[in-house]
Protein backbone atom coordinates (compact mmCIF):
# COMPACT_ATOMS: atom_id res chain seq x y z
CA UNK A 1 0.00 0.00 0.00
CA UNK A 2 0.80 3.43 -1.09
CA UNK A 3 0.20 6.48 1.39
CA UNK A 4 0.70 10.08 0.64
CA UNK A 5 -0.09 12.47 3.53
CA UNK A 6 0.59 16.20 3.13
CA UNK A 7 2.71 15.94 -0.08
CA UNK A 8 3.37 19.03 -1.61
CA UNK A 9 5.81 19.88 -4.32
CA UNK A 10 7.07 23.61 -5.29
CA UNK A 11 9.27 24.42 -7.81
CA UNK A 12 11.53 27.33 -7.73
CA UNK A 13 10.64 28.28 -4.23
CA UNK A 14 11.68 31.27 -3.28
CA UNK A 15 11.97 32.96 -6.11
CA UNK A 16 9.47 35.29 -8.67
CA UNK A 17 8.99 31.98 -10.68
CA UNK A 18 7.69 29.70 -7.81
CA UNK A 19 4.96 27.20 -8.65
CA UNK A 20 3.13 24.92 -6.45
CA UNK A 21 2.65 21.76 -8.48
CA UNK A 22 1.18 19.71 -5.88
CA UNK A 23 -0.71 21.46 -2.37
CA UNK A 24 -1.38 18.67 0.28
CA UNK A 25 -2.29 16.18 -1.57
CA UNK A 26 -3.43 13.27 0.82
CA UNK A 27 -3.88 9.51 -1.24
CA UNK A 28 -3.85 6.31 -0.12
CA UNK A 29 -3.42 3.36 -3.42
CA UNK A 30 -3.94 0.20 -2.75
CA UNK A 31 -1.84 -3.01 -3.18
CA UNK A 32 -2.87 -5.49 -6.35
CA UNK A 33 -5.17 -2.77 -7.64
CA UNK A 34 -4.88 -0.64 -11.33
CA UNK A 35 -5.52 3.02 -10.21
CA UNK A 36 -5.65 6.21 -12.87
CA UNK A 37 -4.40 9.58 -12.25
CA UNK A 38 -6.54 11.76 -13.83
CA UNK A 39 -6.28 15.43 -14.73
CA UNK A 40 -5.91 18.08 -17.05
CA UNK A 41 -1.90 19.22 -18.43
CA UNK A 42 -0.44 21.00 -15.41
CA UNK A 43 -2.66 19.43 -12.88
CA UNK A 44 0.28 17.62 -11.15
CA UNK A 45 -0.16 13.69 -12.14
CA UNK A 46 3.13 13.16 -13.19
CA UNK A 47 4.90 15.30 -10.67
CA UNK A 48 2.47 13.03 -8.04
CA UNK A 49 4.02 10.09 -10.11
CA UNK A 50 7.44 11.10 -10.26
CA UNK A 51 6.85 11.50 -5.96
CA UNK A 52 5.62 8.25 -5.44
CA UNK A 53 7.87 6.43 -7.64
CA UNK A 54 10.64 7.69 -5.69
CA UNK A 55 11.97 9.84 -8.72
CA UNK A 56 11.68 13.31 -6.93
CA UNK A 57 11.41 14.51 -3.24
CA UNK A 58 8.25 16.23 -2.19
CA UNK A 59 9.27 20.00 -0.59
CA UNK A 60 6.90 18.93 2.48
CA UNK A 61 4.68 15.67 3.79
CA UNK A 62 5.56 12.21 3.81
CA UNK A 63 5.15 9.18 1.46
CA UNK A 64 4.74 5.61 3.36
CA UNK A 65 5.20 2.44 1.16
CA UNK A 66 3.71 -0.68 2.84
CA UNK A 67 4.39 1.21 6.03
CA UNK A 68 8.03 2.19 5.71
CA UNK A 69 7.86 6.16 5.35
CA UNK A 70 10.19 6.54 2.45
CA UNK A 71 10.79 10.50 1.39
CA UNK A 72 13.64 10.59 4.22
CA UNK A 73 15.79 8.09 2.81
CA UNK A 74 19.09 9.29 2.34
CA UNK A 75 19.71 8.30 -1.43
CA UNK A 76 21.20 5.12 -1.80
CA UNK A 77 18.52 3.42 0.27
CA UNK A 78 15.91 5.49 -2.01
CA UNK A 79 17.76 4.07 -5.23
CA UNK A 80 17.34 0.68 -4.00
CA UNK A 81 13.75 1.05 -3.71
CA UNK A 82 13.31 2.22 -6.88
CA UNK A 83 14.78 0.01 -8.62
CA UNK A 84 13.83 -2.94 -7.29
CA UNK A 85 10.39 -1.82 -5.84
CA UNK A 86 8.90 0.19 -9.13
CA UNK A 87 8.77 -0.36 -13.16
CA UNK A 88 8.38 2.75 -14.86
CA UNK A 89 7.09 3.25 -18.68
CA UNK A 90 7.21 6.72 -19.87
CA UNK A 91 5.25 8.67 -22.26
CA UNK A 92 8.01 7.87 -24.88
CA UNK A 93 9.82 4.55 -24.92
CA UNK A 94 13.39 6.14 -23.83
CA UNK A 95 15.27 3.22 -25.02
CA UNK A 96 19.00 3.90 -25.75
CA UNK A 97 19.94 3.76 -29.27
CA UNK A 98 22.57 2.25 -31.02
CA UNK A 99 22.50 -1.04 -28.69
CA UNK A 100 19.70 -4.03 -29.14
CA UNK A 101 16.39 -4.45 -28.00
CA UNK A 102 17.95 -6.99 -25.74
CA UNK A 103 20.25 -4.85 -23.86
CA UNK A 104 18.06 -1.72 -23.23
CA UNK A 105 15.92 -4.84 -21.79
CA UNK A 106 18.64 -5.76 -19.54
CA UNK A 107 19.94 -2.48 -18.84
CA UNK A 108 18.14 -1.71 -15.22
CA UNK A 109 19.52 -5.01 -13.80
CA UNK A 110 23.11 -4.84 -14.15
CA UNK A 111 23.65 -3.17 -10.93
CA UNK A 112 21.58 -5.50 -9.05
CA UNK A 113 24.49 -8.05 -10.56
CA UNK A 114 22.58 -10.97 -11.60
CA UNK A 115 24.30 -13.58 -13.56
CA UNK A 116 24.25 -12.97 -17.29
CA UNK A 117 22.80 -15.50 -18.24
CA UNK A 118 20.15 -15.55 -16.27
CA UNK A 119 18.96 -11.95 -16.92
CA UNK A 120 18.96 -12.51 -20.67
CA UNK A 121 16.81 -15.93 -20.07
CA UNK A 122 14.73 -13.55 -17.97
CA UNK A 123 14.83 -10.74 -20.50
CA UNK A 124 14.30 -12.79 -23.53
CA UNK A 125 11.21 -14.69 -21.66
CA UNK A 126 9.47 -10.96 -21.21
CA UNK A 127 10.39 -9.67 -24.74
CA UNK A 128 8.30 -13.79 -25.69
CA UNK A 129 5.34 -12.92 -23.16
CA UNK A 130 5.04 -9.50 -25.14
CA UNK A 131 5.52 -10.79 -28.54
CA UNK A 132 8.56 -9.28 -29.61
CA UNK A 133 11.28 -11.66 -28.87
CA UNK A 134 11.89 -11.85 -32.83
CA UNK A 135 13.09 -8.43 -32.64
CA UNK A 136 15.50 -9.12 -29.18
CA UNK A 137 18.98 -8.56 -31.43
CA UNK A 138 17.79 -5.79 -33.32
CA UNK A 139 18.72 -2.04 -32.68
CA UNK A 140 15.65 0.16 -31.01
CA UNK A 141 16.08 2.69 -33.73
CA UNK A 142 14.53 -0.18 -36.24
CA UNK A 143 11.19 -0.75 -33.83
CA UNK A 144 7.67 0.58 -34.87
CA UNK A 145 6.40 3.09 -32.20
CA UNK A 146 4.07 0.02 -30.04
CA UNK A 147 7.46 -2.28 -30.88
CA UNK A 148 9.32 0.50 -29.06
CA UNK A 149 6.31 0.36 -26.40
CA UNK A 150 6.23 -3.03 -25.73
CA UNK A 151 10.18 -3.23 -25.28
CA UNK A 152 10.02 -0.79 -22.60
CA UNK A 153 7.24 -2.09 -20.31
CA UNK A 154 9.83 -5.39 -20.53
CA UNK A 155 12.09 -3.43 -19.48
CA UNK A 156 10.32 -2.04 -16.64
CA UNK A 157 9.80 -5.32 -15.58
CA UNK A 158 12.97 -6.62 -15.56
CA UNK A 159 13.51 -6.35 -12.01
CA UNK A 160 9.87 -7.98 -11.46
CA UNK A 161 9.04 -4.77 -10.05
CA UNK A 162 5.87 -4.75 -7.54
CA UNK A 163 4.39 -1.63 -8.66
CA UNK A 164 4.14 -0.67 -12.18
CA UNK A 165 4.24 3.58 -12.69
CA UNK A 166 3.03 4.68 -15.95
CA UNK A 167 2.88 8.24 -17.17
CA UNK A 168 0.89 9.09 -20.11
CA UNK A 169 1.60 5.17 -22.04
CA UNK A 170 -1.19 5.82 -24.72
CA UNK A 171 -0.03 9.36 -25.79
CA UNK A 172 1.92 8.18 -28.96
CA UNK A 173 -0.21 4.97 -29.47
CA UNK A 174 -2.88 4.60 -31.85
CA UNK A 175 -6.10 3.33 -30.68
CA UNK A 176 -5.34 -0.28 -31.59
CA UNK A 177 -2.07 -0.43 -29.43
CA UNK A 178 -3.37 1.47 -26.92
CA UNK A 179 -5.90 -1.29 -26.28
CA UNK A 180 -3.04 -3.91 -26.37
CA UNK A 181 -1.40 -1.97 -23.92
CA UNK A 182 -4.57 -2.35 -21.24
CA UNK A 183 -4.48 -5.66 -22.28
CA UNK A 184 -0.78 -6.00 -21.08
CA UNK A 185 -2.11 -4.06 -17.97
CA UNK A 186 -4.79 -6.60 -17.21
CA UNK A 187 -1.64 -9.49 -17.28
CA UNK A 188 -0.05 -7.58 -14.62
CA UNK A 189 -3.12 -7.14 -12.63
CA UNK A 190 -3.67 -10.87 -13.11
CA UNK A 191 -0.25 -11.23 -11.59
CA UNK A 192 -0.94 -9.44 -8.50
CA UNK A 193 1.16 -5.89 -9.65
CA UNK A 194 0.36 -2.86 -8.41
CA UNK A 195 -0.30 -0.14 -11.01
CA UNK A 196 -0.48 3.84 -11.01
CA UNK A 197 -0.62 5.46 -14.24
CA UNK A 198 -1.40 8.71 -15.12
CA UNK A 199 -3.77 9.26 -18.21
CA UNK A 200 -6.02 11.96 -19.77
CA UNK A 201 -6.84 9.09 -22.65
CA UNK A 202 -10.74 7.68 -22.14
CA UNK A 203 -9.88 4.53 -23.31
CA UNK A 204 -7.53 4.41 -20.37
CA UNK A 205 -9.78 5.74 -17.38
CA UNK A 206 -12.80 4.34 -18.49
CA UNK A 207 -11.25 0.71 -18.70
CA UNK A 208 -12.89 -2.23 -17.02
CA UNK A 209 -9.62 -3.19 -15.38
CA UNK A 210 -9.17 0.09 -13.72
CA UNK A 211 -9.93 -0.27 -10.08
CA UNK A 212 -9.66 3.55 -9.16
CA UNK A 213 -10.02 6.71 -10.73
CA UNK A 214 -8.31 9.65 -8.94
CA UNK A 215 -9.11 13.39 -10.12
CA UNK A 216 -6.51 16.08 -10.11
CA UNK A 217 -6.66 19.92 -10.85
CA UNK A 218 -4.32 22.56 -9.59
CA UNK A 219 -2.34 20.06 -7.69
CA UNK A 220 -4.90 18.93 -5.72
CA UNK A 221 -7.03 15.85 -5.50
CA UNK A 222 -10.68 16.83 -6.33
CA UNK A 223 -12.88 15.96 -3.36
CA UNK A 224 -9.91 16.38 -0.81
CA UNK A 225 -8.44 13.05 0.67
CA UNK A 226 -8.51 9.85 -1.86
CA UNK B 1 55.12 37.07 5.40
CA UNK B 2 57.14 34.75 3.15
CA UNK B 3 55.57 33.93 0.07
CA UNK B 4 55.96 30.59 -0.43
CA UNK B 5 53.69 28.32 -2.62
CA UNK B 6 53.31 25.56 0.36
CA UNK B 7 52.40 28.42 2.97
CA UNK B 8 49.73 29.99 0.85
CA UNK B 9 48.77 26.28 0.31
CA UNK B 10 48.80 25.71 4.20
CA UNK B 11 46.61 29.15 4.53
CA UNK B 12 44.03 28.41 1.62
CA UNK B 13 43.29 24.79 3.33
CA UNK B 14 43.06 26.65 6.88
CA UNK B 15 40.76 28.92 5.61
CA UNK B 16 38.68 26.39 3.24
CA UNK B 17 38.37 24.14 6.12
CA UNK B 18 36.98 26.80 8.51
CA UNK B 19 34.63 28.38 6.16
CA UNK B 20 33.15 25.13 5.62
CA UNK B 21 33.11 24.24 9.00
CA UNK B 22 31.68 26.67 10.10
CA UNK B 23 29.11 27.16 7.41
CA UNK B 24 28.12 23.45 8.80
CA UNK B 25 27.89 24.12 11.64
CA UNK B 26 25.06 26.58 10.98
CA UNK B 27 22.97 23.74 9.71
CA UNK B 28 24.41 21.94 12.31
CA UNK B 29 22.74 24.03 14.78
CA UNK B 30 19.79 23.94 12.83
CA UNK B 31 19.61 20.29 13.03
CA UNK B 32 20.17 19.77 16.92
CA UNK B 33 17.43 22.50 17.61
CA UNK B 34 14.85 21.56 14.97
CA UNK B 35 15.79 17.66 13.72
CA UNK B 36 12.69 15.53 13.78
CA UNK B 37 12.37 12.56 11.48
CA UNK B 38 8.65 11.71 12.41
CA UNK B 39 7.76 15.26 10.60
CA UNK B 40 6.62 16.07 7.47
CA UNK B 41 7.02 19.50 7.67
CA UNK B 42 8.56 21.69 4.94
CA UNK B 43 11.75 22.57 6.96
CA UNK B 44 12.60 19.11 8.32
CA UNK B 45 12.71 18.17 4.28
CA UNK B 46 15.31 20.92 3.98
CA UNK B 47 17.19 19.68 6.71
CA UNK B 48 17.37 16.06 5.44
CA UNK B 49 18.24 17.48 1.53
CA UNK B 50 20.74 19.70 3.47
CA UNK B 51 22.52 17.11 5.62
CA UNK B 52 23.02 14.91 2.43
CA UNK B 53 24.84 17.77 0.98
CA UNK B 54 26.90 18.84 4.13
CA UNK B 55 28.22 15.70 5.39
CA UNK B 56 29.35 14.76 1.32
CA UNK B 57 30.92 18.39 1.55
CA UNK B 58 32.21 17.50 4.94
CA UNK B 59 33.77 14.28 4.26
CA UNK B 60 36.08 16.15 1.53
CA UNK B 61 36.76 19.11 4.05
CA UNK B 62 38.07 16.94 6.81
CA UNK B 63 39.65 14.65 4.79
CA UNK B 64 41.50 18.11 3.46
CA UNK B 65 42.07 18.35 7.54
CA UNK B 66 44.02 15.38 7.75
CA UNK B 67 45.74 16.06 4.84
CA UNK B 68 46.80 19.32 6.27
CA UNK B 69 48.98 18.20 9.13
CA UNK B 70 51.46 16.85 6.77
CA UNK B 71 51.33 20.02 4.61
CA UNK B 72 52.20 21.75 7.57
CA UNK B 73 55.17 19.55 8.66
CA UNK B 74 56.49 19.55 4.81
CA UNK B 75 55.97 23.29 4.99
CA UNK B 76 58.46 23.89 7.89
CA UNK B 77 60.72 21.62 6.77
CA UNK B 78 61.05 22.99 3.09
CA UNK B 79 60.83 26.24 4.98
CA UNK B 80 63.88 25.70 7.17
CA UNK B 81 67.06 26.62 4.67
CA UNK B 82 65.58 30.38 4.88
CA UNK B 83 65.97 30.71 8.60
CA UNK B 84 69.24 31.19 10.65
CA UNK B 85 69.70 28.13 12.99
CA UNK B 86 66.94 25.93 11.79
CA UNK B 87 67.74 22.67 10.52
CA UNK B 88 64.86 21.36 9.93
CA UNK B 89 61.27 21.75 10.48
CA UNK B 90 61.83 21.75 14.39
CA UNK B 91 63.72 25.13 13.73
CA UNK B 92 61.46 26.86 11.35
CA UNK B 93 58.70 25.94 14.06
CA UNK B 94 60.52 27.58 16.45
CA UNK B 95 60.40 30.95 14.63
CA UNK B 96 57.69 32.61 16.37
CA UNK B 97 55.53 31.85 19.34
CA UNK B 98 52.51 30.12 17.27
CA UNK B 99 54.53 27.24 15.16
CA UNK B 100 54.00 24.35 17.97
CA UNK B 101 50.39 25.45 18.97
CA UNK B 102 49.59 25.76 15.16
CA UNK B 103 51.31 21.86 15.38
CA UNK B 104 49.53 20.58 18.70
CA UNK B 105 46.14 22.05 17.61
CA UNK B 106 46.75 20.68 14.38
CA UNK B 107 46.76 16.85 15.77
CA UNK B 108 44.03 17.46 18.28
CA UNK B 109 42.34 18.18 14.76
CA UNK B 110 43.41 15.32 12.99
CA UNK B 111 42.06 13.32 15.23
CA UNK B 112 38.65 14.51 15.95
CA UNK B 113 37.92 15.37 12.07
CA UNK B 114 38.85 11.58 11.96
CA UNK B 115 36.29 11.08 14.53
CA UNK B 116 34.16 12.69 13.00
CA UNK B 117 34.31 10.63 9.62
CA UNK B 118 34.20 7.84 11.30
CA UNK B 119 30.47 8.71 12.94
CA UNK B 120 29.61 10.16 9.92
CA UNK B 121 30.47 6.99 7.97
CA UNK B 122 28.49 5.02 10.45
CA UNK B 123 25.75 7.58 9.84
CA UNK B 124 25.49 7.38 6.57
CA UNK B 125 24.53 3.59 6.95
CA UNK B 126 21.54 3.70 8.72
CA UNK B 127 18.33 4.89 6.68
CA UNK B 128 17.23 6.93 9.39
CA UNK B 129 20.39 9.47 10.29
CA UNK B 130 20.73 7.50 13.38
CA UNK B 131 23.49 9.36 14.63
CA UNK B 132 23.05 12.86 12.82
CA UNK B 133 23.09 14.62 16.21
CA UNK B 134 25.88 13.30 17.74
CA UNK B 135 28.16 13.78 14.68
CA UNK B 136 26.74 17.55 14.18
CA UNK B 137 27.25 17.96 18.18
CA UNK B 138 30.83 16.76 17.54
CA UNK B 139 31.16 19.25 14.42
CA UNK B 140 29.74 22.17 16.86
CA UNK B 141 32.36 20.98 19.20
CA UNK B 142 34.97 20.62 16.50
CA UNK B 143 34.54 23.99 14.76
CA UNK B 144 35.66 26.33 17.71
CA UNK B 145 39.13 24.36 17.49
CA UNK B 146 39.32 24.56 13.58
CA UNK B 147 38.47 27.99 13.71
CA UNK B 148 41.45 28.84 16.54
CA UNK B 149 43.63 26.72 14.26
CA UNK B 150 43.47 28.78 11.11
CA UNK B 151 43.75 31.63 13.64
CA UNK B 152 46.97 30.40 14.52
CA UNK B 153 48.40 29.19 11.18
CA UNK B 154 48.00 32.66 9.74
CA UNK B 155 49.44 34.32 12.90
CA UNK B 156 52.82 31.60 12.35
CA UNK B 157 52.74 32.24 8.60
CA UNK B 158 51.97 36.16 8.72
CA UNK B 159 54.35 37.06 11.10
CA UNK B 160 57.63 34.47 9.91
CA UNK B 161 60.47 36.64 9.33
CA UNK B 162 63.61 36.08 7.97
CA UNK B 163 65.99 37.70 9.75
CA UNK B 164 65.16 35.83 13.05
CA UNK B 165 67.59 33.53 14.74
CA UNK B 166 66.03 30.37 15.74
CA UNK B 167 66.73 27.04 17.18
CA UNK B 168 68.10 24.02 15.69
CA UNK B 169 66.69 20.40 16.59
CA UNK B 170 69.68 19.94 18.42
CA UNK B 171 69.12 22.24 21.00
CA UNK B 172 64.93 21.92 21.26
CA UNK B 173 65.34 18.00 21.76
CA UNK B 174 68.31 17.77 23.54
CA UNK B 175 69.06 15.39 26.79
CA UNK B 176 71.63 17.39 28.07
CA UNK B 177 70.65 18.48 31.48
CA UNK B 178 70.97 22.28 30.96
CA UNK B 179 67.58 22.10 28.27
CA UNK B 180 64.95 23.06 28.91
CA UNK B 181 61.51 22.51 27.03
CA UNK B 182 58.61 19.57 27.00
CA UNK B 183 61.08 18.45 24.05
CA UNK B 184 64.20 18.02 26.15
CA UNK B 185 62.69 16.70 28.76
CA UNK B 186 61.16 13.47 26.82
CA UNK B 187 64.50 13.16 24.66
CA UNK B 188 65.67 12.94 28.24
CA UNK B 189 64.14 9.68 29.29
CA UNK B 190 65.94 6.44 29.61
CA UNK B 191 66.20 5.38 25.68
CA UNK B 192 66.47 1.71 27.10
CA UNK B 193 63.55 1.80 29.81
CA UNK B 194 61.46 3.85 27.11
CA UNK B 195 62.26 1.04 24.19
CA UNK B 196 60.88 -1.52 27.04
CA UNK B 197 57.58 0.42 28.09
CA UNK B 198 57.08 0.68 24.01
CA UNK B 199 57.32 -2.59 23.47
CA UNK B 200 54.85 -3.53 26.30
CA UNK B 201 52.75 -0.88 25.61
CA UNK B 202 52.33 -2.25 21.82
CA UNK B 203 52.21 -6.07 22.86
CA UNK B 204 49.09 -4.67 25.16
CA UNK B 205 47.33 -3.01 22.46
CA UNK B 206 48.05 -5.70 20.28
CA UNK B 207 46.60 -7.98 22.55
CA UNK B 208 43.61 -6.12 23.40
CA UNK B 209 42.82 -5.39 19.76
CA UNK B 210 43.11 -8.71 18.78
CA UNK B 211 41.06 -9.50 21.60
CA UNK B 212 38.23 -7.18 20.46
CA UNK B 213 38.48 -8.39 17.08
CA UNK B 214 38.07 -12.08 17.54
CA UNK B 215 35.74 -12.08 20.86
CA UNK B 216 33.95 -8.67 20.04
CA UNK B 217 34.70 -7.48 23.90
CA UNK B 218 36.68 -5.19 25.62
CA UNK B 219 36.45 -2.23 22.89
CA UNK B 220 36.05 0.59 25.14
CA UNK B 221 39.42 -0.83 26.83
CA UNK B 222 41.18 -1.03 23.12
CA UNK B 223 39.90 2.69 22.31
CA UNK B 224 41.79 3.87 25.72
CA UNK B 225 44.51 1.84 25.51
CA UNK B 226 45.10 3.25 21.60
CA UNK B 227 45.20 6.29 22.55
CA UNK B 228 47.65 5.76 25.50
CA UNK B 229 50.08 3.81 23.32
CA UNK B 230 50.22 7.04 20.29
CA UNK B 231 50.96 8.96 23.09
CA UNK B 232 53.50 6.74 24.03
CA UNK B 233 55.33 5.86 20.93
CA UNK B 234 54.92 9.61 20.20
CA UNK B 235 57.38 9.91 23.19
CA UNK B 236 59.46 7.13 21.69
CA UNK B 237 59.92 8.50 18.89
CA UNK B 238 61.52 11.69 20.34
CA UNK B 239 63.47 9.38 23.06
CA UNK B 240 64.90 5.84 21.33
CA UNK B 241 63.68 5.40 17.94
CA UNK B 242 65.16 8.58 15.98
CA UNK B 243 68.87 7.60 17.72
CA UNK B 244 68.31 4.33 15.51
CA UNK B 245 66.99 5.90 12.72
CA UNK B 246 70.06 8.87 12.89
CA UNK B 247 72.05 6.32 14.28
CA UNK B 248 73.28 8.90 16.56
CA UNK B 249 73.38 8.51 20.47
CA UNK B 250 72.02 12.12 20.83
CA UNK B 251 69.66 13.56 18.08
CA UNK B 252 66.10 13.19 19.11
CA UNK B 253 64.45 15.21 16.76
CA UNK B 254 61.16 14.09 15.52
CA UNK B 255 61.34 16.26 12.44
CA UNK B 256 64.60 15.17 10.82
CA UNK B 257 63.19 11.40 10.08
CA UNK B 258 60.74 13.18 7.53
CA UNK B 259 63.90 14.51 5.54
CA UNK B 260 64.84 12.58 2.11
CA UNK B 261 68.10 11.71 4.14
CA UNK B 262 66.52 9.25 5.96
CA UNK B 263 64.07 8.18 3.06
CA UNK B 264 61.17 9.99 4.75
CA UNK B 265 60.58 7.53 7.07
CA UNK B 266 58.88 9.70 9.30
CA UNK B 267 55.92 10.23 7.26
CA UNK B 268 55.66 6.53 6.78
CA UNK B 269 55.90 6.30 10.83
CA UNK B 270 53.01 9.20 11.31
CA UNK B 271 50.92 7.72 8.99
CA UNK B 272 50.86 4.46 10.02
CA UNK B 273 50.36 6.21 14.03
CA UNK B 274 47.75 8.68 12.98
CA UNK B 275 45.51 6.26 11.29
CA UNK B 276 45.84 3.36 13.98
CA UNK B 277 44.69 6.32 16.97
CA UNK B 278 41.81 7.19 14.73
CA UNK B 279 40.75 3.88 13.87
CA UNK B 280 41.22 2.38 17.55
CA UNK B 281 39.40 5.55 19.17
CA UNK B 282 36.32 5.64 16.25
CA UNK B 283 35.49 1.88 18.07
CA UNK B 284 34.87 3.56 21.41
CA UNK B 285 33.02 6.30 19.13
CA UNK B 286 30.73 4.11 17.81
CA UNK B 287 30.42 1.30 20.58
CA UNK B 288 27.46 3.12 22.11
CA UNK B 289 25.56 3.33 19.22
CA UNK B 290 25.47 -0.62 17.98
CA UNK B 291 22.20 -1.27 19.41
CA UNK B 292 20.67 1.03 17.35
CA UNK B 293 18.10 -0.88 15.09
CA UNK B 294 19.09 0.85 11.57
CA UNK B 295 23.15 -0.27 12.50
CA UNK B 296 22.57 -3.16 14.48
CA UNK B 297 23.31 -5.45 11.30
CA UNK B 298 26.07 -3.30 10.07
CA UNK B 299 27.81 -1.18 12.79
CA UNK B 300 28.98 -4.30 14.72
CA UNK B 301 31.15 -5.43 11.30
CA UNK B 302 32.45 -2.07 10.45
CA UNK B 303 33.77 -1.71 14.22
CA UNK B 304 35.86 -4.59 13.71
CA UNK B 305 36.93 -3.46 10.83
CA UNK B 306 38.29 -0.71 12.38
CA UNK B 307 39.94 -2.60 15.28
CA UNK B 308 41.38 -4.51 12.28
CA UNK B 309 42.71 -1.87 10.98
CA UNK B 310 43.74 0.15 13.73
CA UNK B 311 46.10 -3.42 14.84
CA UNK B 312 46.92 -4.01 11.47
CA UNK B 313 48.78 0.15 11.45
CA UNK B 314 50.12 -0.21 14.77
CA UNK B 315 51.47 -3.75 14.39
CA UNK B 316 53.08 -2.54 10.69
CA UNK B 317 54.65 0.93 12.79
CA UNK B 318 55.93 -1.04 15.46
CA UNK B 319 57.54 -4.21 12.81
CA UNK B 320 58.87 -0.69 11.05
CA UNK B 321 60.46 0.26 14.63
CA UNK B 322 61.89 -2.76 14.71
CA UNK B 323 63.08 -2.88 11.28
CA UNK B 324 65.07 0.47 12.08
CA UNK B 325 66.01 -0.82 15.35
CA UNK B 326 67.63 -3.83 13.90
CA UNK B 327 69.25 -2.45 10.82
CA UNK B 328 70.90 0.78 12.40
CA UNK B 329 74.27 0.72 13.10
CA UNK B 330 73.63 2.26 16.67
CA UNK B 331 74.55 -0.19 19.67
CA UNK B 332 72.93 1.23 22.78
Amino acid sequence: MIELVNVRKVFNAGNPSEFSALNSVNLTIAQNRVTVLKGPSGSGKTTLLSVIGCMSRPSAGRVHLNGREITSLPERFLTDIRRKTFGFIFQQPNLIKGISVLENVMLPAYPLGEKRSQLKKKAMQGLADLNIAGKSASKVEWLSGGEAQRASIVRALINDPAIIIADEPTAHLDTTLSYRFMEIIEKFKAEGKTVIITSHDPLVYEAAIVDRVVNLRDGRIEGGTA
Amino acid sequence: MILHPTVIANLLASCIVSFMVLYASYYGVQILRHWDIRSGDELQLILERKTYLISTLLTFVFGLQLLSLFLYIFTADVLCPLFVGAMCAAGTLNVNEFGYPTLVLKIINFILAGIWLVLNYADNQGYDYPLIKIKYLLLVFIAPFIVLETALASAYFLNMEADVITSCCGSLFSAEETAAGLGSEIAALPARTMLWIFYLAMACSLAAGIYFYLKGKGGYLYALVSLLVFGIALVSIVSFISLYIYELPTHHCPFCIIMEEYDYIGYLLYILLFGAVVAGIGIGALLPFRHVPSLQNVLGGFIRRLALASVVLYAAFTALVTYEIISSNLIM
